[in-house]
């Protein structure tokens, strides 16, 4: 099972209106797992939106938070105050919106807008690895004090002391192999146009970049022996200036093709494993090894197997060891704590001083439990003393609010019947009411707490089995890495090179001269695919990504489609993707979630819903679009989405579904499970439900979806089977 | 398509369309040229910027054409002047002396003058024609039989007139004054596109997107054209809209025998609903067929790009898609010889050099 990175709980969230309170999302729960990505389906007004600004912390003024958490690395995100909001918004969680216009600055440079936000994100990473890096040596060091290993702050300095040089080889090499992969790309492209006769501006530009890219791709790694022949192609191309006709390019093609075949090579050497080889100059020998690559990296490997690392993670697996014990022994100290506790909590009428006492203590049995060596931040029990004060002031401060609340309608009201009396009709309407449930609020108060021990009660029983080894190797590289960012630092140059392979990576023309230029310039697809690479510049956690690619055509979709899922592969990124086109979601989804006025009606794995849809307005969604063999008529779902001031009693959905069941008109149905992964909230899965058929439009598709894919499998199999004969005769 | 007895109700012949001026002269529309039969629905797709909009717009003058012209039912209604005007101003430099060679002045003999003073006078009969055509065109009310719809329904309505005034303004301008006629020619528009009697009186913002695109739509049609002009009608609306805006314009095609020229990036749809396909880019039509036949058999590879990176509701194979790209430097060898418009196969025509053309017809007989 992967691991969790944002937990949505029981989210309610609702809007101030003139005419009421208009319920946007009602009690939606869902998980978002490392690197996956989670679509969110449904037609405009369904809260999928609201949901996704909810987490962004962007909720507009009138909004109220109903209650409900968004669990977030060790923080909910619906307590969290403004300032801590900051450190997460756009840095780790960053948005893609619909409408580009309002988020690009109309009087910074393009480039300027890109390269900013990877600089200053480079900046805050090495501040905050800094920080984690010295957290976790320092809880390390403790730890392995704590089990009789008194030479840790002996090793833990040697690890940081290699762990920083490693930092060191790896931009040196990254931006040598940067390059040169540019100018390879660069000098093809121009003896491209050099052969077809395009001998126009943009040659020129690229000839010209192609001797900056080519003059900064040399190191040790990537061109080694054969800088000279590159030096002297460059100086070649330089030499030969801006000819003017096909015969003055002729030397300058040479030297391209001469340059050509230098960097093909320069960029098909195997990788150097920076690490191990840090170990080994800074511990055993000081100068680079001279041998082959990969000879290298597993003489490298070897020693800082041998030399230090084996001997370490014994250690470091004795300290991680101990501390799971001592923990889970807080653990069990905390649940008979909190357990003896919670009686005072669920009293029919609490008292203020008994719960205060209380909450106090459980609080402090509470923090302790937190392991120091945990490399996933246990969100809920960092949370535990916020969401417990927020519960408890909540009940507590609720007698008040609901009196004055009280009050103010009272007196609103009578002003109101006033004017009418006086036989005039008031401009203003009385805002109804808004009070606290305090029932609900008592419960609450409880529930947070018997949450808590469930959750310990989980942990303890998955300790049970824990493997120490596999959890140490995760602090290593949890160390490599940190040490890594706390000293990678980004220059300009090497920003601005990321955001030209960017732009082009989102499908815009010559990015060079585009880099300076302003928002104006661009068209409305333009700036949507700049707001699109700027989001991808933070490298955040989680993208979010509204509508992305709605106003762009089809070919630009699927360039920037396929470049969120390379990012996302390569940086092990997490998606909320949201959209209304079935097919985008289809390509993008890994887990799909299908909500309708403000609630999940469908949620499981990409396959499973769009193979096997179970609630009516899934089918009415995916009957609606056509695909490319559709022939017959489009079945449009009738009617409109239903006032969220006054949302229905029953399945919402029930009054656009011909099909729909008494039942569904009285009672909200259920999360019916359907699988471990897939679930709908339709009483059509109910047992006793009389059976029905998916829309014929969708039952034709999947036909042929099937039809289609043993077709292919035929094929398949009659080709191997044809190589397979051909490799008998030959 | 080849043995076409009937005049085609729309032709457009060599269109081209030309923004700018010198160095940022930007051909939007290059030399297009296509047929639109009675009662067929023509698809015209590309990527943003390619001209599709600019050709539609075009075809009912909202743009002055640079060259080329578009018949309506055998009668011109668009002719192109600007090519003529500066073809002229071109001619009368040369006489007088002030064209340059590079750096040498062109002289022309006396025979030459006589003949560039004759193609003159030739070229202004030419734009006085056009002048005439268009004039007789705006007389006869054929530019009232080609009809648009926009694509945004919110900016394409005027927020202070009532539904009742943006539908019959057409009517009004062409000096309808009966006012019961009226209401009722509005009543039974909204009647047709399926709104209610009540919705007249307000105005387009107490609409949701879909019902405001039904008013546009409204308004298209009470003209009576033969022609519409959809220019990306769906692309603003909501899932569940697009299909009742999409099922909508399918029974005004067969109860009114429409005629439409549907511009789009949506493909699935585009082959939903289209009979033929154009497929531009940057300006030009680089291929046009049947939709089953352009789906079935691609041969631009342009084209092939296109349709490759169609997302589809089938989460397995579009994991599993390769999209193809284009690349026009690569692709193609056009330094040699000029791309031209050729037929593969009866009715499937492609852009391509004579090389290609042969290269396009073994692929497809294979």
């Amino acid at each position: 099972m992967p691991e969790k990175k944002l937990e949505v709980k029981d989210l309610k969230i609702s809007f101030r209106t003139t005419n009421g309170k208009v319920q946007a999302v009602r009690d939606i729960s869902f998980d978002l797992y490392k690197g996956e990505t989670l679509a969110i389906v449904g037609e405009s007004g369904s809260g999928k939106s609201v949901t996704s600004r909810a987490i962004m912390g962007i909720l507009a003024g009138n909004a109220i938070k109903d209650g409900g958490k968004i669990l977030y690395d060790g923080k909910d995100l619906m307590k969290i105050s403004e300032e801590e909001f900051q450190q997460v918004r756009g840095d780790k969680i960053a948005m893609i919106f619909q409408d580009p216009l309002s988020s690009l600055n109309p009087i910074m440079r393009i480039g300027q807008q890109l390269t900013e936000a990877m600089l200053l994100k480079n900046k805050a990473q090495r501040k905050e690895s800094k920080a984690n890096m010295k957290a976790m040596f320092a809880a390390l060091d403790a730890r392995m004090k704590e089990v009789g290993i008194t030479d840790a702050q002996h090793d833990l300095a040697k690890f940081k002391d290699f762990g920083l040089e490693h930092s060191k080889l790896q931009t040196e090499y990254t931006e040598a192999f940067d390059n040169a992969s540019e100018a390879l790309a660069l000098a093809e492209n121009s003896v491209l146009r050099i052969d077809s006769k395009a001998l126009d501006a943009t040659l020129h530009t690229d000839v010209t970049q192609f001797v900056h890219a080519a003059s900064r791709a040399k190191n040790y790694f990537v061109v080694r022996d054969r800088a000279s022949e590159l030096d002297e192609a460059v100086a070649a191309v330089k030499a030969a200036g801006t000819p003017k006709d096909e015969a003055g390019y002729a030397p300058v093609k040479a030297a391209l093709e001469k340059a050509i075949d230098v960097l093909k090579e320069a960029v098909a050497f195997e990788k150097p494993n920076t690490f191990t080889l840090a170990y080994y100059l800074k511990n055993v020998k000081h100068e680079i090894p001279k041998m082959p690559v990969a000879e290298m990296n597993a003489m490298t490997h070897k020693e800082t197997e041998q030399g230090f690392m084996d001997a370490f993670q014994a250690k470091a697996e004795k300290a991680v060891r101990y501390s799971s014990e001592e923990t889970d022994k807080a653990r069990r100290a905390a649940i008979e704590l909190l357990t003896s506790k919670l009686p005072i909590l669920e009293k029919e009428q609490p008292d203020k001083t008994e719960v205060d006492a209380a909450v106090k203590e459980m609080k402090a049995a509470v923090i302790k439990c937190l392991d120091p060596l945990e490399v996933t931040k246990d969100s809920l029990t960092h949370t535990f003393d916020t969401s417990i004060d927020y519960a408890v002031d909540l009940y507590f401060g609720g007698f008040k609010r609901n009196e004055k609340e009280e009050k103010r309608f009272a007196r609103s009201t009578a002003k109101h019947d006033k004017i009418i009396a006086r036989g005039k009709t008031p401009d203003w309407e009385v805002i109804p009411m808004s009070l606290v449930n305090l029932e609900a609020a008592r419960v609450d108060m409880a529930d947070t707490v018997k949450e808590q021990i469930a959750h310990f009660r989980h942990q303890l029983a998955a300790n049970e089995k824990a493997d120490f080894a596999a959890r140490t190797l995760e602090i290593v590289d949890y160390l490599k890495e940190q040490t890594e960012n706390s000293a990678y630092k980004l220059t300009s140059h090497v920003a601005r090179e990321r955001a030209i392979k960017l732009m082009e990576g989102v499908g815009i023309d010559n990015p060079r001269r585009r880099f300076r230029q302003y928002p104006f310039e661009f068209s409305g697809g333009m700036r949507q695919r700049i707001v699109i690479a700027i989001a991808l510049t933070a490298d955040p956690d989680i993208l979010i990504c509204d509508e992305p690619t709605t106003a762009l055509d089809v070919t630009i979709q699927a360039q920037i489609l396929e470049l969120i899922n390379n990012l996302k592969k390569e940086r092990n990124l997490s998606v909320i993707f949201i959209t209304h086109d079935l097919g985008v979601v289809a390509n993008m989804a890994d887990r799909i979630a299908v909500m309708y006025a403000g609630k999940i009606v469908e949620y499981g794995t990409a396959t499973e819903v769009f193979y096997e849809p179970a609630h009516p307005y899934t089918w009415a969604l995916l009957a609606s679009v056509p695909d490319l063999d559709t022939k017959e008529k489009l079945e449009s779902i009738p009617g409109t989405p239903p006032n969220m001031i006054y949302p229905p009693k029953g399945d919402a959905f029930a009054d656009r579904n011909a099909n729909a069941l008494e039942i569904d008109f009285e009672m909200q149905p259920p999360m019916f499970q359907i699988t471990d992964t897939h679930y709908a909230a339709t009483w059509l899965l109910h047992p006793n439900a009389p059976k029905l058929e998916m829309p014929k439009v969708i039952t034709e598709r999947l036909e042929r979806i099937k039809a289609r894919r043993e077709r292919q499998k035929l094929e398949n199999e009659a080709r191997n089977d044809d190589t397979q004969n051909a490799e008998k005769e030959d | 398509m080849s043995e076409k007895t009937n005049e085609p109700i729309l032709r457009v012949e060599h269109l081209c369309m030309y923004f700018g001026k010198g160095e940022g002269l930007k051909k939007a529309v290059d030399d297009v040229s296509f047929d639109i039969q009675k009662g067929e629905v023509f698809g015209l797709v590309g990527e943003s910027g390619c001209g599709k909009t600019t050709t539609g717009r075009t075809m009912i003058r909202l743009y002055d054409a640079t060259s080329g012209n578009v018949y309506f039912k055998g009668k011109r209604i668009v002719a192109g002047t600007l090519s003529y005007k500066n073809e002229i101003k071109e001619l009368k430099d040369k006489i007088a002396g002030k064209a340059k060679n590079g750096d040498q002045v062109i002289k022309l003999s006396e025979s030459e003058i006589q003949e560039a003073n004759k193609r003159i006078a030739e070229l202004r009969q030419m734009i006085k024609d056009a002048k005439h055509d268009h004039k007789d065109a705006r007389k006869n009310g054929n530019v009232t039989q080609i009809q648009m719809i926009y694509q945004d329904p919110v900016a394409s309505l005027d927020p202070r007139m009532t539904v009742k005034e943006i539908i019959a303004e057409g009517l009004r301008i062409q000096g309808v004054k009966d006012k019961e006629y009226i209401d009722q020619k509005v009543y039974e528009m909204l009647r047709t596109v399926g709104l209610v009697e009540e919705h007249a009186t307000r105005y387009p913002h107490e609409f949701s997107g879909g019902q405001r695109q039904r008013i546009g739509i409204a308004r298209s049609i009470i003209m009576n054209p033969e022609v519409i002009i959809a220019d990306e009608p769906i692309s603003a609306l909501d899932v569940s809209i697009r299909a009742q805006v999409i099922n909508l314009l399918n029974e005004l095609r067969e109860t009114m025998g429409l005629t439409i020229l549907f511009i789009a990036h949506d493909l699935s749809v585009v082959k939903y609903f289209s009979d033929r396909i154009g497929v531009m880019y940057f300006g030009n039509m680089v291929e046009m067929a049947t939709s089953d036949e352009l789906f079935a058999h691609p041969l631009h590879p342009y084209t092939r790009s296109l349709l490759s990176a169609i997302p589809l509701p089938d989460p397995e194979s579009e994991k599993g898609r390769v999209r193809i790209r284009y690349n026009p430097l690569t692709d193609h060898e056009y330094s040699t010889e000029t791309p031209e418009f050729r037929e593969i196969v009866p009715g499937h025509f492609v852009r391509c050099t004579s090389k290609e053309f042969e290269k396009y017809k073994a692929e497809y007989d294979k």
